[in-house]
């Protein structure tokens, strides 16, 4: 019996070696489809702690993920940024692919630690207060672009880091080439081409750009002819002196 | 009654046989407290949906799934070693193991026949548990519908309701259920070979939950023993053996990211079962090897 | 033409390596036994000398190390040898949950029986073993000597041509054990063949047609019964109504021979005959 023990041994060993390859080439074409993203590594364990690290280790990522996510929910209650953000770091690094951590992360720094930077009573000088909350602006910028990395085919993040450059940043430039990305990213929102029409319409230099394509949309049709294209398109041909017999007729109310 | 009757002839293989130790395999298992567990899931479930209505319906749906299949995982990974654990162990000492193959019944149909005894039962539990998890996802879903076409205004209702809906199903939840499956029944497996030499069921239980461990780290451990040369002797002997001899587990936890929506390709979901299905019969087949040579 | 024998065991024997030590115990040792078709034959010995090892070699539980066991000419380490053979262990524990006849249901299945004739199979033993009453009742509602019973009348499910019954009546009060003895009896008189393992030597003597005591795994004594306990130079006499002077006259004769009169008494029941007299049913 002890002989069929030691034989059984050998038989895993082999059968180790001949799944190795297969097991290999799986996993990468997992990590291709975008599975088994989360990092495992020391920085990690050290701001999960060891029992929450070993958990997600075991099987249990999500769970683990989902506990320092609305743990992280919590904080903002009590407006700890600090923790709060560790926690949210912690919740994207074990789900990389939890498309609402990275915006809820982002928009909590973005949008609600920087106006309370900006608002800091204990802070009377104001130049430091802006600086604090660009500096949120950019905490919430840096998680929604790591965030469009391991999820490049979700529109959602793209839309949100247009809307924040546009927001925030004021770099319209940036918001334009961002909508313009997320325009691309299949179930894109429809007004996503829109959007990158009208923030280049803002950006210095891309006017001539912007008016084409408004213009493409204007000739698309009347679902096509919202006030707020009618408005640039009317705004554009006066900034580009577009000859009279070229432009296109704006409605008045629509017109600047 | 006749006088005593000429020899009979043998079937070589019966699925009759195979059937009736299984379905009996089954009503013993079913006799533990393992109802109880469907309980403790249903209620795990519907107590979690509960304290979450502060959040918005995304994160709520979230932590529901999450907390559904991250239950599903660990109770039928649970059912699986507890349940094959005992088995043989339990028929030895009992003596009915030799009542049982003291008939005309191979080896081979009795442990195929405990072992199926095991693998329906791990469908019925996690059947009923997606039974009770999609109900209730239903009903959330339901609330969540009534409440946005109570609050939201007309021109955003449809978007809306569209996000209300993605959130709350997702197509890649059956694949992903069906993988939680398949890694129950490798454990169930792997379980089975241990006690087919181990002492006690004990040390069966134990070794099956450090290789479960070991299993999520395996990749690591794999990629280490292959990329290293200047590794020492004997730490390339341990990464071997880690790399040999135990599963690949992360291969089939795969639904950690698609309960956030993660899609799974079929062709990928059918390569991925399959490599569950090779380990299950593996590991069966080396536990029979062990098991025919066994002195009762 | 002399029958297949139902048991050959020849030059059987068994050694059990103890891990992590160099000795080896002999569990049995170069045995060499024959069961004819229709005996009983009693398989005895102290604890330890190798009866249930035999056993469960005769029903290919174990391999031997050495030798070869056939049952009906069927080498006994194949599965097809047991379509002959119903084993009923010592102290058994059937599927507590499983009623009687689920319990014999679950067997037949086992042996490649089928509905009707499971049904009907399953019938007949509960009638044959007087479980009728407690088909439906739970094993675990069942007293020791049900249990026993049971456990015969799953030996029995595939109407087998061998019996092989560890311990049959151990743990089991007189008036189940004569009950058993008597269901062995029956099997003997419809020509199925008993092998038996029993520390009740009484029970041994009163239904078995031969006998082999191990002893160290070594077969010391084999023959039949009555030729290996009887005391070839002493006679007996049971008389009915014998009077006083009948008694004397054959004194005086004995006392006149070159026999000797070793002892003269009542006989006794057994303690058995007159527990159940006393404690069965009363007239």
């Amino acid at each position: 019996m002890n002989r069929r023990v030691v034989i059984a041994f050998g038989m895993l060993l082999v059968f180790g070696a001949l799944r190795m390859p297969f097991e290999r080439q799986l996993e990468a074409e997992h990590k291709a489809a975008y599975f088994h993203g989360a990092k495992f590594d020391l920085g990690l364990r050290e701001q999960i702690g060891q029992m929450a690290f070993l958990a997600a280790l075991s099987g249990f990522r999500s769970l683990v993920a989902d506990g320092l996510y609305l743990h992280a929910h919590a904080l903002w209650e009590r407006t700890e940024w600090g923790r709060m953000k560790l926690n949210f770091d912690g919740a994207v690094a074990l789900q990389p692919r939890c498309i609402l951590f990275w915006d809820q992360a982002a928009w909590h720094m973005a949008f609600n630690a920087s106006i309370a930077a900006y608002e800091d009573k204990n802070q009377p000088r104001e130049a430091l207060r802006i600086k604090a909350q660009r500096e949120y602006w950019k905490l919430g910028e840096d998680y929604l672009v790591r965030g469009i990395a391991n999820n490049p085919d979700n529109p959602t993040l793209y839309d949100r880091l247009g809307f924040l450059y546009r927001e925030k940043f004021k770099d319209h430039c940036k918001s334009a080439e961002t909508y313009a990305r997320c325009a691309k990213v299949p179930g894109a929102p429809v007004y996503a081409k829109r959007f990158a029409a009208y923030e280049l319409a803002q950006c210095p230099g891309h006017e001539r750009e912007a008016y084409e394509q408004l213009r493409t949309f204007y000739f698309m049709g009347k679902d096509e002819h919202l006030p707020t294209l009618l408005k640039w398109l009317g705004k554009l041909q006066e900034k580009l002196e577009i000859p009279p017999e070229q432009k296109i007729a704006i409605p008045p109310a629509s017109n600047p | 009654m006749t006088a005593a009757p000429a020899a009979t002839k043998h079937k070589l293989f019966s699925p009759a046989r195979v059937s009736a130790i299984a379905s009996n395999t089954l009503l013993e298992l079913v006799r533990l407290k393992v109802f109880y567990f469907m309980l403790l899931f249903a209620l795990l479930i519907i107590g979690s949906s509960a304290f979450t209505s502060k959040f918005s319906f995304q994160e709520q749906f979230q932590v529901l799934k999450d907390v559904s299949l991250g239950a599903m995982s660990i109770f039928t990974w649970l059912l699986a070693v507890l349940a094959t654990a005992m088995l043989l162990p339990k028929d030895i000492e009992d003596r009915t193991l030799y009542t049982i193959l003291a008939k005309p019944v191979p080896r081979f149909e009795y442990l195929l026949g405990k072992f199926l005894g095991v693998l329906f039962l791990l469908f019925i539990a996690i059947s009923l548990m997606s039974a009770v998890f999609v109900v209730v996802l239903y009903t959330r879903e339901q609330t969540a519908l009534a409440e946005a076409s109570r609050g939201v205004p007309p021109n955003l209702l449809t978007d809306e309701i569209r996000q209300i809906r993605a959130s709350a199903f997702n197509s890649n939840l059956l694949p992903g259920i069906v993988i939680i499956y398949l890694k129950a029944a490798l454990c169930a497996a792997l379980t089975l070979l241990l006690s087919t030499f181990a002492s006690s069921w004990i040390f069966t239980i134990i070794t099956s939950v450090v290789v479960y461990l070991i299993g999520h780290i395996q990749p690591i451990a794999r990629e280490a023993y292959l990329a290293s040369a200047t590794v020492a002797p004997l730490t390339k002997i341990f990464l071997a053996l880690v790399s040999l001899l135990i599963p690949d587990l992360t291969a089939l936890s795969l639904v950690d990211d698609i309960v956030v929506g993660n899609a799974i390709p079929m062709l990928l979901f059918a390569k991925t079962a399959a490599l569950g299905g090779i380990y299950v019969c593996f590991y069966f087949l080396v536990g029979y090897f062990v098991f025919s040579g066994k002195e009762l | 033409m002399m029958a297949t024998p139902a048991i050959s065991i020849q030059n059987v024997t068994k050694i059990y390596p103890i891990p992590f030590k160099r000795e080896k115990v002999t569990a049995v040792s170069d045995l060499s036994l024959t069961v004819e078709p229709g005996q009983v034959y009693g398989l005895l010995g102290p604890n330890g000398s190798g009866k249930s090892t035999t056993m469960k070699i005769v029903l290919g539980l174990v391999s031997p190390t050495s030798g070869k066991t056939e049952i009906f000419g069927r080498d006994s380490t194949t599965v097809e040898s047991r379509e002959d053979v119903g084993f009923l262990p010592e102290n058994p524990y059937f599927y507590k949950y499983l009623t009687g006849e689920e319990t014999l249901h679950f067997y037949g299945k086992l042996c490649g029986l089928s509905g009707a004739k499971i049904r009907e199979r399953a019938k007949e033993l509960l009638k044959l073993v007087g479980l009728e009453n407690a088909a439906n009742r739970r094993l675990a509602g069942y007293s020791k000597g049900m249990l026993q019973r049971i456990g015969l009348a799953q030996a029995m499910i595939q109407e087998p041509r061998l019996l092989v019954l560890d311990e049959p009546t151990a743990g089991v009060d007189p008036a189940g054990s004569r009950e058993i003895r008597d269901l062995i009896l029956d099997f003997k008189k419809r020509g199925i063949t008993v092998l038996l393992c029993s520390h009740l030597l009484e029970q041994v003597q009163e239904i078995c047609d031969r006998i082999g005591i191990l002893h160290r795994g070594a077969l010391i004594r084999e023959g039949k019964l009555e030729d290996l306990i009887s005391i070839q130079d002493q006679t007996e006499l049971i008389l009915e109504n014998a009077t006083p002077e009948l008694l004397s006259e054959l004194q005086a004769v004995i006392a006149n021979s070159s026999a000797r009169l070793l002892d003269q008494r009542k006989p006794q029941k057994t303690l058995e005959r007159y527990f159940l007299d006393v404690t069965g049913p009363q007239p």
